[in-house]
Formats: structure tokens, C-alpha cells, sequence
């Protein structure tokens, strides 16, 4: 007995040396294996892909690994962001009286030494048409016909002319027919073929890309190996000798950007593929074996009005809101300087389409400026004050009571924001707008609401004033203004969140919708922007500066673009140092 | 006793029952649409409207409920709407990472905490006791994300002595040459800094529970009595003080151990451990239903059945307690 109860003494004593002895004995034993090897690249991100099946995945985190698998007929040149042929041997050739586009396949081959052929390519224009595939049906809807016409040929016949099909459709990536196919045909026929569809995944994905999939521990690593087929290796395309020159690339998954920032400055990454906030931007530009890349990237963050709601169905308001609104003030103290100013719902960026002489309201104006100069609007629009901005000797004060054209109060108006643990520069945008629509006496008050709700409340119950939102990737194509602002997608659900309404606006966006002559689609393109401008449904208020780390010891060769240095191009020409 | 643990399991399973009534409410009131992000701008409402049908999204809400108790006592909990896997197969890879962490966290935390709480009591108002106690409030009450980072920075930037996150290194689990002696520790290195985080956050309120328990425990007669006979003061504290004591301290590790498998979103998220916590907060945030749904109910139901040994563990701790 005495035995048992020593025993039971002991029990904690042995657990504790044991996890202690434990813990030593790993230290020894598995701290070694650290060292990275030369021609491996190892990067950070904070999600891993949700699958590898490319038409479940949409979101940014699985295109990372996504978009090194499979690959379009046409990609952006990383310089000039102009459409260049990728698996294309050529530009397209385009016959706009026939709408028929013939499309040659430069010589590539499929990570199991297979042929990429035109039926590969025809195949997956069918295979997105029949299962109306999630994202890549609108795109493909009027390709009224496809066939191959040799191996290496392959002829589109549009049902109407549509600039997207140059800019999205023949940017989608392509499937093997070999691989493919049986899924296809087994699910002919079945209930909810689609949903099938989405979820079936294959253990060995056949791609054309230079990397592929080797393993994938979830939650914790995806290694991705060269493919050894990879068409682009050796071959210079856009200027650029391309390889990969690596072995394979391990994408690390960190919870959290402080562990991943950590990871990098240690070394257990070479580059962290996310944009680095301005908090720990100080740390790391001091850090001699860090090297910062800054680009930008073709996002878009916006105020926008619910124009089925007084007062923010008046231009007049809009317009003094628009006028209130220090974009640069947001730009370098909320972004602390990491992000441009925006005039237009086209980036910058985007230089083919973004019309620089849009009426840039306030721009340039000191506070004072811009107060007086909204409080003219207001009063020329018939709103009044219990005590105006601007009093009888033309020094501005703190405005109350404002009164609408109709001499009511001017009711409470909630700015809706998604939470500043989701976006803090949004939140805090939000919060600086209310402070200067106050000064004019106009209340306001801005909300931070849970990103799903404000998603619901603005696009299916549409019962809001105003909210901020924004788009991080915005496509190169402009057609979005059309989805955005067409009458017809003023609907529940439907992305005319404003419920901006210009008959004139919805003709042209429709003209340039079927336009294919890139110089008057881009006039188009210009007096679509100058309307939106001009009416305000949306105030465009900053795109952010991507910015991004890599280990300055490890690589060479990265390749800034519109977005970053974290894509395609990067990938197949950084050499090991 | 039979009675006892028949009529509890009947509980348990009304329980279980209005739980997945709750959870399938709850999840069809909260904002967000699980389809929203495979609707593009221009799809039509036609289009919109096939691919809700296609995805099994088109049904009345009572004909879903339906199928959703049906689909329950098959065990068939679906797919998840976004990694396209059955609910099943992911949930199969993140709980034993949770459980092995947390359940190891938990046990650890919960004999150190015991055994020194016992110490404290017997200690009471001396160095010994204020020692303890003050480390258990002042580590019970820190910030775990806040005490995850520093140890991160410290023992993974600083020192270099363990990694800064992660449940493995990929070099040794890639290395075809490795053994699975080789992964054993390689897993128990990265788990150092999740485990010593949830030691230190967890072993104080085991320390307070026992200290406290004991301190009653003490005043009773029977101390006096074991006193009387002259039994030594260390036998008075482990066998007699102590295991009257330990009643309280049972339910807290039985509840500890239970709530254990729904893992800490923050602690995974910090560590980025690839566990179930985290992969609940994801699911709830991306409108999973499916996934969220069978996380909850796992939990539900470990925690429901846990209460059931807790009550059954106390009859057999206290003979005093019949049912």
C-alpha cells in the first residue's frame, strides 16, 4: 500500500521531467533540419487553397497555387499589363464581320507529357457552358461555337460582339480533355451535376503550369514541384528568358501576419506573398536583410450613396460630400501614405482605360476651401442652416441645423463600415468622413458592421444611407462600371448597390460592352467615368500601394507588376543567389 | 445507478436534439449567403436562380430541416460549401491535432495546478501560498494572444530555441529518409510554445479551484481526527485533505477536457495550428453551414457526454453521492 501511494507521489514528478525531457530531446533532434535549402522557395501566406479543383476555388488565397497549375491562352505582360499569348502562339486572329476568332496553341505539353491541343481548349469552353459554371458562364455565354480545327488551331464564333471576350474569356485557364472528361460524362444526366462537379478533386492534377502540386498537408503546407513539361521553360516570351530556375516552391500557412512577418525576418520564409501593413513597415525597412517592394495594384475603395433615399438622392449633396472628403488626408494618415488618391472607378493603373481628366471634386482645396466650397453647392441647392459653415464675414464655424431643399431637418445618415479588425483603413475612413460631414452640420454617424451583414444589407435589403466598400483586385476589363451602374442590375442581390439609374449611362455602357476596337471602346470607357464622376453615385477615395518582402540573401529576379511581385512571372525567372 | 445513467443519456439526447434545431436556425438567420461569392454581375437571375438549385440551396426552409435530421442520423454531414470535402474528412484532420494539443495542455496544466493548489492550502497565508496564488491570478488572467506572441518572440525570434509556428516542418516530412521517429519529435518541438502558452493561461484556475477546495476540506472534522491519531502532516494533506477535496477540481477537468476538442481559434490562429478551432471560425465566417454545423454538434455532444462521466465519476470520487 505504502508502495502504490509513493507511487502516486511520483506520478507528477515523472510527467513533469518527462515533458521537460521531452521538449529538450526535440530541441536536439529536430532544430537541425532547419536550414533552407538553396533552390527551394518558401513562402508565407495566411490561407491555405481551399481545393485544387480550379472552378471551386475562387478566392485569392487559392490562386496563388491555382494560377501556377493551370494556365489561359493569354496572360498580362507584367510591364505594360497588355494582353500577350501565353499557351497562344500569336495574337488572335479576329474577323469582326464574321465574329469569328481563330486562336493558334504554341507547341506545350501537359505535366503528364501529353499534348496540349485545340480540344483542350474546345473542351473546356464546353465543359464551362454545359455545367454553367460558377464565374466562367457569363464569359463564355456567347461563344456560340467552338471547334478544333487542327491540333494547334482553334476557332471561337461569337453569338454578338463582346469586349470581354477578349480580356476574360480567352483569359481563362485550360483543362486537359484526358483528365476531365470522364468526370464529365459520368455526371451527364445526374441531379445536381454541378455541385458534384465542384466537389470532386483529382489526386493527381495534370497542368500546364510550371509548378504542380506534390503534397499538401492541410492547414500546415503545400509543396509544389517543378513540371519538368512546363512549355515556357527556356523560352523567351515578353522579353523574358523564363525557367523556373527553382525546384519546387513550399507555401508555409501562418494564422497570423505578425507570425508570418516573423518568420521572414528570421529567415524560415524568402517572401511573404501579402501585402505588409504600414505598422510593420518601420521594422522591417530597417532590417538590412529584408528587401521592401512597392507597386501598385489596380484595387478600388469607395463611398457609395443609396441614391433611392433623400438627401442622398440629390447631386447636389453628393457633390458637397465628395467635395468634403480629403482623399489625401485618408491617404497619409490612415494609409500612412501607402496608397493613391482616386478620381475615377478605374485605377490608374490601368492605363489603357483610366481617364485622367474626370472633374476631380475638392482636389487640392485646404480644409477651410473645401468647406466653403461645399457650402456653396448646399446653398445654391437650396439647404440652409440654423447656423451656416460659413458665417456673414467668411470665416468658417462648426454648422447646425441643416435643412433640406424642402426646409425639413435634415434626417440622421449612417455611414456603413465593415469592422476595423477586417479593414482598419475602412473603419477609420469612415469615422474621418462623419468628423467632416459634421463640420457642415450634416448627421452622420459611420458604423462598423460585421462584413457578411453589411454585404446583406447593402446588396439584398438595400436598406442603408451609405457604405464603404472596395474591390482589391479589380479585373484590367472596365465592363464592372456596366455591372456596377446598368439600370438593370439595380435589383435585390444585384451589384447596382446604389440604384444609380442614367439612361444615357446604361446606352453607352452597353455600347462598349459589344465594342472590340480598343481606341473607341477606351472613348467610351472615358465618357462613362465622366459621368459616374459627374453624378456621384460612388465617391472613389484611395488604392492602396502593395507592399511586399522578400529575403534579400536568397533570390534574385522578382518581377514588379501591377499587384506585386508575387505572381507568375516572379516565379519562373528568380534565381537562387 | 443503471437508472441513473439511462435517464441522463435520454437528457442528453433531448438536448442533443434541440441543439441541432438551434444550430440549423441560427445558421440560416445569419447574415451572409454561402452562394454570394460564385455570383458574378452578370449572371442572370435565371442563371443565379439554377445555380442555388444546382448547390441543393433551393428548398424551403422545413423540407432542408428535414433532410438536415435525416442526414444527421445517418451520420452524413455533407459537404462544405467551400473546400468542396465531406465535413467528415476535414474534421477527421483537424481534431486530433486539437486533441493532442489541448487534451495534453489540459492534463499538464490541470496536475501542476492540483498539486500545487494542494500546497497552497496547506501553506495558507505563508510564502509558499502568496507565491502561488500570485502566479495563478497574474497568468489565469493574462491575454492569451498577448502572452502567445511574447513567447513567440522570445523563444522562436529571440533565442531561435523553438519554431514560431506551425505543427510541422515541412523538410522533415518531405525528407523521404525520415522516420517516424524523426516526425514524433518534430511535431513535439513545434508544439512547445502552444502548450507552454495554454499551461500557463490554464494551470491557475486549477491552482484557485483546489486551493480553495482544500481550504474548506481542512476545517472539517475529520482532519482533526486524522490529526488525533497522529497522522504525519504530508499523509493528512494527500490522503486525507486532498482526495475530498479533488470534487470540484473534477467537474473543471472534465469540463476542460470536453470543451478541449472545440481547440482556441486564438491559440491555433496565433500558432497557426491546424486544428478544429480554427477551422470553426472560418466556417462561421465564410457561411459554411455544413462544416460549422457538424463542428458545433461534435462539441455538443463531447461536452453533453462528458457531463454524463463527470456525474457517474463523482458517485464513485464521494461514496456519499447515490443515485
Amino acid at each position: 500500500m505504502a508502495h502504490v501511494k509513493k507511487s502516486r507521489c511520483l506520478l507528477l514528478d515523472l510527467l513533469t521531467r518527462i515533458v521537460f525531457i521531452a521538449l529538450a530531446v526535440s530541441m536536439i533532434w529536430a532544430a537541425p533540419v532547419q536550414a533552407a535549402s538553396k533552390d527551394i522557395l518558401k513562402l508565407g501566406v495566411l490561407e491555405e487553397p481551399k481545393s485544387l479543383n480550379l472552378w471551386l476555388a475562387s478566392d485569392a488565397w487559392s490562386n496563388r497555387v491555382l494560377s501556377l497549375m493551370y494556365q489561359p491562352l493569354f496572360i498580362r505582360d507584367p510591364k505594360t499589363s497588355e494582353l500577350i499569348p501565353w499557351l497562344a502562339a500569336e495574337k488572335p486572329d479576329f474577323d469582326a464581320k464574321t465574329l469569328t476568332c481563330t486562336v493558334k496553341l504554341r507547341p506545350a505539353k501537359w505535366s503528364d507529357g501529353t499534348d496540349i491541343t485545340a480540344e483542350d481548349v474546345a473542351f473546356t469552353g464546353h465543359m464551362i457552358y454545359l455545367f454553367k459554371m460558377p464565374r466562367h458562364y457569363s464569359k463564355w455565354k456567347f461563344v456560340q461555337k467552338i471547334e478544333a480545327v487542327d491540333k494547334h488551331t482553334v476557332r471561337f464564333v461569337l453569338s454578338s460582339p463582346k469586349a470581354i471576350f477578349l480580356t476574360r474569356t480567352l483569359t481563362t485557364p485550360i483543362v486537359q480533355k484526358k483528365q476531365w472528361a470522364p468526370l464529365v460524362k459520368s455526371l451527364e444526366g445526374t441531379t445536381q451535376s454541378l455541385q458534384q462537379f465542384l466537389q470532386h478533386e483529382f489526386k493527381e492534377p495534370v497542368v500546364s503550369g510550371p509548378f504542380t502540386v506534390a503534397k499538401w498537408k492541410k492547414g500546415v503546407f503545400v509543396y509544389m514541384k517543378r513540371n519538368p513539361h512546363f512549355f515556357g521553360q527556356g523560352q523567351t516570351i515578353a522579353g523574358r528568358k523564363l525557367g523556373p530556375h527553382i525546384k519546387a516552391i513550399i507555401f508555409k500557412i501562418y494564422g497570423t501576419a505578425d507570425a508570418a512577418i516573423l518568420a521572414l525576418r528570421k529567415g524560415d520564409i524568402d517572401f511573404y506573398w501579402n501585402n505588409i501593413q504600414a505598422g510593420y513597415l518601420k521594422e522591417i525597412e530597417d532590417d538590412p536583410e529584408i528587401k521592401i517592394f512597392k507597386n501598385k495594384k489596380s484595387g478600388l475603395y469607395y463611398l457609395g450613396f443609396n441614391l433611392r433615399r433623400a438627401p442622398m438622392d440629390d447631386v447636389a449633396f453628393r457633390r458637397a460630400v465628395a467635395t468634403l472628403i480629403a482623399k489625401d488626408f485618408i491617404i497619409k494618415r490612415i494609409l500612412q501614405g501607402h496608397g493613391e488618391v482616386l478620381h475615377s472607378m478605374i485605377p490608374p493603373g490601368n492605363e489603357t482605360f483610366y481617364n485622367p481628366n474626370v472633374p476631380k471634386h475638392g482636389f487640392g482645396l485646404s480644409r477651410e476651401e473645401r468647406i466653403k466650397a461645399a457650402y456653396e453647392i448646399l446653398k445654391k441647392a437650396g439647404y440652409t442652416w440654423g447656423a451656416p459653415p460659413v458665417d456673414a464675414s467668411g470665416k468658417v464655424q462648426m454648422a447646425k441645423d441643416i435643412k433640406t431643399p424642402d426646409h425639413m431637418p435634415m434626417r440622421k445618415i449612417t455611414i456603413l463600415t465593415p469592422p476595423a479588425d477586417y479593414d482598419p483603413h475602412r473603419a477609420m475612413s469612415g469615422q474621418m468622413i462623419q468628423e467632416w460631414l459634421r463640420e457642415m452640420g450634416i448627421p452622420v454617424v459611420s458604423r462598423p458592421m460585421a462584413f457578411g451583414a453589411l454585404i446583406q444589407t447593402v446588396k439584398t435589403q438595400r436598406d442603408f444611407d451609405c457604405f464603404i466598400l472596395g474591390y482589391g483586385k479589380l479585373s484590367m476589363d472596365p465592363g464592372y462600371l456596366r455591372a456596377f451602374f446598368h439600370s438593370r442590375m439595380n435589383k435585390p442581390k444585384g451589384w447596382n448597390m446604389s440604384g444609380y439609374d442614367n439612361p444615357e449611362f446604361d446606352k453607352v455602357s452597353m455600347a462598349s460592352d459589344g465594342e472590340l476596337d480598343l481606341k473607341a471602346r477606351q472613348k467610351l470607357i472615358f465618357k462613362m467615368q465622366d459621368m459616374l464622376i459627374s453624378d456621384v453615385p460612388y465617391i472613389p477615395l484611395y488604392n492602396p500601394i502593395v507592399v511586399e518582402g522578400v529575403r534579400a540573401d536568397r533570390f534574385t529576379g522578382w518581377v514588379p507588376a501591377l499587384g506585386g511581385i508575387g505572381n507568375i512571372w516572379s516565379l519562373c525567372e528568380i534565381k537562387p543567389k | 445507478m443503471l437508472k441513473f445513467v439511462l435517464k441522463r443519456l435520454t437528457q442528453v439526447v433531448v438536448v442533443l436534439f434541440l441543439i441541432l434545431t438551434v444550430l440549423f436556425v441560427l445558421f440560416r438567420l445569419a447574415p451572409g449567403d454561402p452562394v454570394e461569392r460564385m455570383i458574378d454581375p452578370d449572371m442572370t437571375t435565371q442563371e443565379a436562380e439554377h445555380l442555388v438549385k444546382e448547390l441543393g440551396l433551393d428548398q424551403p426552409i422545413y423540407t432542408q430541416y428535414v433532410i438536415y435530421l435525416k442526414n444527421f442520423m445517418v451520420g452524413q454531414f455533407g459537404h462544405s460549401i467551400h473546400y468542396g470535402d465531406p465535413v467528415i474528412e476535414i474534421i477527421g484532420e483537424r481534431l486530433p491535432n486539437t486533441i493532442m494539443l489541448f487534451t495534453t495542455a489540459v492534463i499538464l496544466a490541470a496536475l501542476v495546478g492540483i498539486s500545487w493548489g494542494k500546497i497552497a492550502a496547506w501553506s495558507k497565508g505563508k510564502g509558499k501560498d502568496l507565491a502561488f496564488t500570485i502566479a495563478a491570478l497574474v497568468t489565469h488572467t493574462l491575454f492569451l494572444p498577448w502572452l502567445a506572441l511574447l513567447l513567440v518572440w522570445f523563444f522562436g525570434y529571440q533565442l531561435e530555441w523553438f519554431p514560431i509556428s506551425g505543427m510541422v516542418s515541412e523538410e522533415v516530412w518531405l525528407d523521404p529518409d525520415a522516420t517516424v521517429f524523426d516526425k514524433f519529435w518534430d511535431v513535439i518541438y513545434h508544439m512547445a510554445l502552444p502548450l507552454l502558452t495554454l499551461f500557463l493561461i490554464h494551470f491557475g484556475s486549477y491552482l484557485l479551484v483546489m486551493r480553495s477546495s482544500m481550504l474548506s476540506t481542512l476545517k472539517e472534522d475529520y482532519i482533526i481526527t486524522a490529526r488525533a491519531k497522529g497522522l504525519s502532516e504530508k499523509d493528512i494533506r494527500n490522503h486525507h485533505a486532498a482526495p475530498n477535496a479533488m470534487l470540484p477540481v473534477v467537474t473543471s477537468v472534465g469540463l476542460s477536457l470536453a470543451f478541449s476538442i472545440n481547440g482556441g481559434a486564438l491559440t491555433e490562429t496565433v500558432f497557426s495550428w491546424p486544428g478544429i478551432g480554427r477551422e470553426l471560425v472560418f466556417a462561421v465566417s465564410h457561411n459554411d453551414y455544413p462544416l460549422a454545423q457538424a463542428c458545433f454538434l461534435l462539441i455538443a455532444t463531447v461536452v453533453l457526454f462528458s457531463n454524463v462521466v463527470v456525474d457517474v465519476l463523482y458517485a464513485y470520487l464521494d461514496p456519499r453521492i447515490r443515485y
